[in-house]
């Protein structure tokens, strides 16, 4: 077993650890993008990858800074249109998982990575949806990975770009998804939630080694609840994290260089 | 015809600009440098990603409107003069997603006045809240099925598509390598299309392998030979992104004010064309190191 852990890797290992050997996997920019490569190089080496810009299936090269990066290009099935991949593939219903980041995330799991403030005259102003909505919309299930803070996890966001469960357990349903009761599951560097189909709110289902609930509680700004049959994420393997810091961030690029 | 030529001919003010490219690929930063240069006013830029293409744009002081699924630079941190012109209340964005946008362009190219989608149910993207026109969308239901459910978006068809690709001919065939991102839907959607390109081949190649042309000349209005008029995003086959140029940029465009008025004067006012650009960001040792990194990925 490791002996030291940094956040930033469990969080990339253990949201990797959602995704199965086969299935096709919508990544997003950033840490999705790694993740998703973590588990091309590890247990799942016949997921195929796909990237909004239009590659189907590449076997991407540490590693990407972004979408358009010919790294993520490299030895695909097909350099396709974002049309194809966004549209053919994902809103058809043909995306397994989508993986995604965000800027704030509510109670149930609604992504604002639009505006704070005003619409028009915004206190802060975000890239946008680009793919994010798409993909939260149509995927059968939904990664998001992003770090654990307050003012990251409000009650309710004051922009909803993405849809996770919109009010409740009907939410989705009600404004005519399709795809109306997806599992959407949450990594954080303090924990692992997901959606109670029952309330569609988030509820913790593992903590991160060494985190308590009560952490968690006092880093988000809604009550929480923990699963009845909550535990603890496993701790990477030393093999673990050679491929990850070797085969996946060898430059530190997104994982700073190694001590 | 020349960068300068094309821009003249087919960008006015007040045009709706269809943007090629995405995030640090293949942006059209020679003819972008142009309507900079000439400065064309009052623009409205669309496009899925907007990038740098648009930023400069925007901090030139051109652009009143953008409509889009995101702006930023991913890794290299977010369109800083978009952001800016945003948050002063100076520039209205209209925000869809990625599939939005392609699908506005969809219906365009197919000359339909919209086009439904699955996506943006149940979000702030479909609210009054953040529509800046009268009717941003219409939700209606499938008439063979009223259970379920789209948003239908306005169609997209911009005055003028400024792109960038690997190959053309004089004839206006282009032939895109690699990624396409939403560049066929917008180019067939356009009114006029200005395409500058890495290299010009002979038309009896384009004939020959007609298989091979993404966008055939009927949709194309100017092609304008531009080697490394990506730059300093990529091109596929040919260059990677330039990493230190556009962290300078970033530098620059963070900075606001002097800061990117001094990027303007060295980078796009003072030079002439894109060439001499071209020689101050390095010249050929740049080009060497650029194209040997695209190289060893491919």
């Amino acid at each position: 077993m490791a002996e030291t852990v940094k956040s930033d890797e469990l969080m990339i290992i253990e949201s990797a650890r959602h995704i199965r050997d086969g299935e096709t996997v919508f990544a997003g920019t950033g840490m999705p993008l790694v993740a998703a490569m973590y588990a091309q190089k590890s247990h799942a080496p016949h997921m195929c990858f796909v990237i909004e810009t239009g590659p189907i299936d590449p076997q991407v090269l540490p590693v990407p800074t972004s979408v358009s990066d010919p790294k993520g290009m490299h030895r695909a099935a097909k350099l396709g249109t974002l049309r194809e991949v966004l549209g053919c593939l994902l809103q058809r219903g043909l995306v397994d998982v989508g993986f995604l980041g965000g800027a704030q995330i509510d109670q149930f799991a609604n992504i604002n990575s639009t505006v704070i403030g005003d619409y028009q005259q915004p206190k802060v102003r975000f890239p946008g949806s680009g793919g994010a909505n798409d993909i939260a919309s149509h995927a059968k299930r939904i990664l998001v990975i992003c770090r654990h803070e307050k003012r990251r996890f409000p009650e309710k966001c004051a922009y909803i770009t993405s849809p996770g469960y919109i009010d409740g357990p009907e939410g989705r349903k009600r404004a005519g998804i399709k795809n109306d009761r997806p599992d959407i599951t949450v990594v954080t560097d303090l924990a692992v939630m997901s959606v109670d189909k029952s309330t569609g709110k988030l509820q913790v289902l593992k903590l991160m080694p060494g985190v308590s609930f009560e952490q968690v509680q006092a880093n988000t700004g809604f009550p929480m609840t923990a699963s009845p049959h909550m535990t603890t994420v496993d701790l990477p393997t030393e093999e673990n994290l050679r491929v990850l810091h070797q085969e996946v961030d060898p430059e530190g690029e997104y994982l700073g260089k190694e001590d | 015809m020349t960068a300068a030529e094309a821009v003249r001919r087919y960008v006015f003010d007040g045009a709706t600009v269809g943007m090629g490219g995405q995030t640090i690929g293949r942006c059209a930063m020679a003819l972008i440098h142009e309507l900079v240069r000439q400065k064309k006013r009052n623009l409205t830029l669309v496009g899925c990603n907007l990038s740098i293409n648009m930023d400069i744009l925007v901090g030139a002081g051109l652009v009143g409107r953008t409509e889009c699924g995101t702006g930023n630079l991913e890794r290299f941190g977010t369109t800083f003069a978009w952001r800016k012109a945003i948050e002063e209340g100076k520039l209205v964005n209209e925000d869809y997603s990625h599939l939005g946008m392609v699908t506005r362009f969809l219906g365009g190219e197919m000359g339909l006045p919209f086009m439904p989608t699955r996506s943006l149910l149940g979000t702030d993207i479909l609210s009054k809240k953040s529509a800046t026109t009268g009717k941003k969308f219409e939700i209606v239901a499938n008439p063979w099925d009223p259970d379920d459910q789209v948003a239908l978006l306005p169609s997209l068809n911009p005055d003028v598509a400024i792109v960038h690709v690997q190959k053309a001919d004089e004839e206006g065939n282009l032939i895109i390598e690699g990624f396409l991102t939403h560049e066929p839907e917008m180019i067939r959607s356009s009114k006029s299309v200005i395409a500058s390109c890495e290299e010009i081949i002979p038309s009896d190649e384009i004939r020959k392998y007609p298989e091979r042309t993404t966008i055939p000349y009927v949709y194309v209005h100017a092609v304008v030979p531009q080697p490394w008029g990506a730059h300093p995003t990529s091109v596929y086959r040919y260059y990677m992104h330039d990493a230190d140029h556009l962290r300078e940029y970033q530098k620059c465009a963070r900075e606001g004010g002097a800061g990117f008025e001094a990027y303007l004067e060295k980078y796009v006012y003072s030079c002439s064309s894109f060439d001499e650009y071209l020689e101050k960001i390095g010249g050929l040792k740049k080009f060497n190191q650029l194209r040997a990194e695209m190289m060893r990925i491919l």
